[in-house]
């Protein structure tokens, strides 16, 4: 694992186009290191196959059109469908109300990272939590 | 703007001044705004450079540094506008009728994300998120929910729409205006119709290429204006405020929509017009950021510059097309989900700079924006906000009353000479479309907002309760939902609206929208007749799809 460089999918499920978060995030986890898929607009079955085939540690949704509970309950459900719910580390980006972290949560994501976040705690949680 | 003798006088006793006090130690090396400009520590009467006359001179009169009319707010105050929309158009004609009955003055439509990119809700990419993000306006019926009751002859609409959708989105209003028994001629609203927001502003999702965008959005001006079918229509409002939300700074924000501009009037004095027919209808929409001085200082700058670019470049002679006239937003960036009440403050500071600079409209942020759509609440505060200033503050008793401020006198020529050059820089590049396919422009947005994230990170831009006093995020906040059963009730209204319209009608009306298309004709004629007989945007959208293909931003990352 420690040989092995991270490599996360950073997506935008839908159709909104606030890109600003996404882009942010991609390019600090790739100054940070790691190999870095940017998916740009697509929809859960794109997302979990492109998970899937780039063999991603790590899938990262930016989602500011407060479509975030619809959106993550389609990708677990899809990901259970394949069998590959245990695979992937979800996190979240975007404008998403702290009242429904714990609902996301529930649903398998590993942190939501809300307005103002600081690019390091992105890149200090993905580390922390694919090296252990 | 002094004589001689009086500045000789000042540079010496300023001189004294500074051996005086110059072992007084700063807090900081340098003080500089928010573009980078760098800040001495006073300004006097040597820092105000040039004639009165030429370069400030009375409001109403050239070049209308001091506003475009001779009254400003002591004839009439700027129009409170709240961008607006959420759920279903009914929803949205209730909020709209609350603020309007607590005293807005102007209506502004935000739409959701399937109406902004012409996807209909049967549309499986995007049904999630039907109504989240702004009012879904997808056929001619929802028009009708949107604005009933409301006395559109007396009060303007913004319709927040871009090239791509303004043509479907518009006639639908349109339309539906005719069919109540208005009169065309006398409509009054806007549409935003900026080729920038739609692309760098926001990523558009399966739009046509830039240049097609482009021609759309002059196809719509050329319509409504110089073809005189609505006359009193601003067919398109340059919207700075969009691409200053990504991170640009106040000088680019003005280039990017000095250099949109004249894009748009080169396009449509090719196809025949005189400036004089039709820019005095533009109107522009800019942001209200952080940094109080620089940000009143661009106003009155954006004023001279237009007035300068309009008569030097463009030969106008009808002293209107001359006058810059816009409409302003607070910074929604510049709140923070963290401790949200505190935001109302930011955006009291922020509305405080709109109508210092003399705006002629103004939407001012709720302070939920950072977590949520607003809530009735926050709305209300957030126009009371602008309510304290017109009815409280007595700040609307003068016309500009910052002038003459040395600082601000001095920042209004600063930022004008970095816009002149940011402009040139630009035209180098080629016109707005190709800054756009090109990617030059997707770079210089990234390289702004990379920027500004490691000056946040650094703690060198501070934002209070995020990098200087951090907070959590409170759980116990309140939150807006938008309805979650908005999907299927739009679902269903398209539905419904499919079963009474006469298809085999609008099958012939599309194949002519098709040719229109192939043709690169003006598409407003056959669009007014296919929203009236029940076209969907969508519809409408995926015609532009198939004839001119779908366009993938060279996104910079």
């Amino acid at each position: 694992m420690t040989n092995k460089k991270i490599r996360v999918l950073i997506t935008k499920p839908g159709i909104d186009g606030h890109w600003r978060g996404g882009i942010v995030v991609a390019r600090a986890l790739r100054d940070a290191g790691m190999e870095l898929i940017f998916g740009g607009f697509q929809n859960i079955d794109q997302i979990v196959e492109s998970a899937i085939h780039e063999d991603v540690d790590v899938i990262g949704m930016s989602i500011h059109s407060g479509a975030h509970m619809a959106y993550t309950r389609q990708l677990f459900e899809r990901l259970k469908e394949k069998g590959v719910e245990n695979d992937f580390l979800v996190i979240l980006g975007g404008v998403i109300p702290v009242n429904d972290f714990p609902r996301l949560k529930g649903l398998g994501v590993a942190n939501i990272f809300g307005p103002g976040t600081i690019t390091k705690d992105i890149v200090d949680f993905i580390t922390n939590n694919i090296e252990s | 703007m002094y004589d001689k003798d009086f500045l000789e006088r000042i540079k010496k006793e300023k001189e004294v001044w500074e051996k005086k006090h110059k072992d007084i130690k700063e807090r900081n090396q340098k003080f500089e705004t928010d573009s980078g400009i760098l800040v001495k520590n006073l300004y006097t009467p040597l820092d105000v450079k040039g004639d009165y006359l030429k370069k400030v001179n009375f409001p109403g009169d050239p070049p209308y540094t001091r506003g475009p009319y001779s009254s400003m707010y002591r004839g009439r105050v700027w129009t409170k506008r709240l961008f607006s929309g959420h759920g279903t158009p009914e929803e949205t004609n209730e909020r709209w009728k609350f603020l309007y009955e607590h005293g807005e003055t102007g209506f502004s439509a935000a739409v959701d994300a399937l109406t902004f990119n012409g996807i209909d809700p049967s549309n499986k990419d995007g049904a999630p998120e039907v109504g989240t993000s702004g009012v879904p306006l997808y056929c001619i019926d929802s028009l009708f929910a949107l604005t009933k009751d409301i006395p559109i002859d007396k009060i303007s609409v913004a319709l927040v729409v871009e090239p791509f959708t303004s043509a479907p989105v518009c006639s639908m209003y349109f339309n539906m205006a005719k069919m109540k028994g208005y009169d065309l001629k006398n409509l009054m609203g806007t549409t935003q119709n900026d080729i920038l927001t739609m692309t760098v502003g926001y990523i558009p999702y399966k739009n046509v290429p830039p240049d097609h965008s482009l021609r759309l959005a002059c196809d719509f001006i050329e319509w409504t204006v110089p073809m005189k079918n609505v006359p009193k229509w601003h067919p398109i409002n340059f919207t700075g405020y969009n691409y200053r939300e990504g991170g640009i700074d106040a000088v680019q924000e003005l280039g990017f929509v000095f250099s949109s501009a004249c894009s748009h009037i080169d396009n449509i004095i090719e196809r025949g017009w005189k400036i004089d027919d039709f820019v005095n209808r533009f109107a522009f929409h800019l942001s209200a950021h952080k940094d109080f001085f620089e940000e009143i200082a661009k106003y009155r700058a954006a004023r001279r510059i237009w007035a300068a670019l309009i008569k030097d470049q463009y030969n106008a002679k009808d002293p209107k097309s001359l006058q810059f006239k816009f409409h302003v937003q607070t910074a929604g960036s510049s709140l923070t989900a963290q401790l949200p009440e505190v935001n109302i403050a930011r955006t009291a500071i922020q509305a405080l700079e709109a109508t210092l600079g003399g705006c002629q409209s103004l939407h001012t942020n709720s302070y939920d924006e950072a977590i949520c759509l607003p809530s009735k609440k926050a709305a209300l505060v957030a126009l009371r906000t602008q309510q304290i200033i017109e009815d409280e503050a007595r700040i609307t008793n003068t016309v500009d009353p910052l002038a003459g401020s040395y600082y601000i006198e001095w920042l209004t020529d600063e930022i004008e000479d970095r816009v002149w050059k940011y402009i040139d820089k630009i035209k180098n590049i080629g016109s707005i479309d190709k800054a756009l396919s090109s990617g030059w422009l997707y770079k210089e947005m990234r390289d702004a907002f990379q920027k500004r994230q490691k000056r946040m990170e650094r703690g060198e831009e501070i934002i209070l309760g995020v990098n200087k006093y951090p907070m959590d995020y409170d759980p116990n906040c309140g939150i807006f939902r938008t309805n979650e059963e908005a999907m299927g009730i739009e679902i269903q209204r398209i539905k419904k609206l499919k079963e009474k319209r006469d298809n085999k009608k609008l099958e012939s009306i599309f194949d002519e929208l098709r040719n229109v298309c192939e043709k690169q004709e003006n598409v407003m004629p056959i669009i007014m007749k296919a929203t009236k007989e029940g076209a969907t945007v969508g519809e409408i959208c995926d015609i532009y799809r198939e004839i001119w293909g779908i366009w993938e931003p060279p996104l910079a990352i």
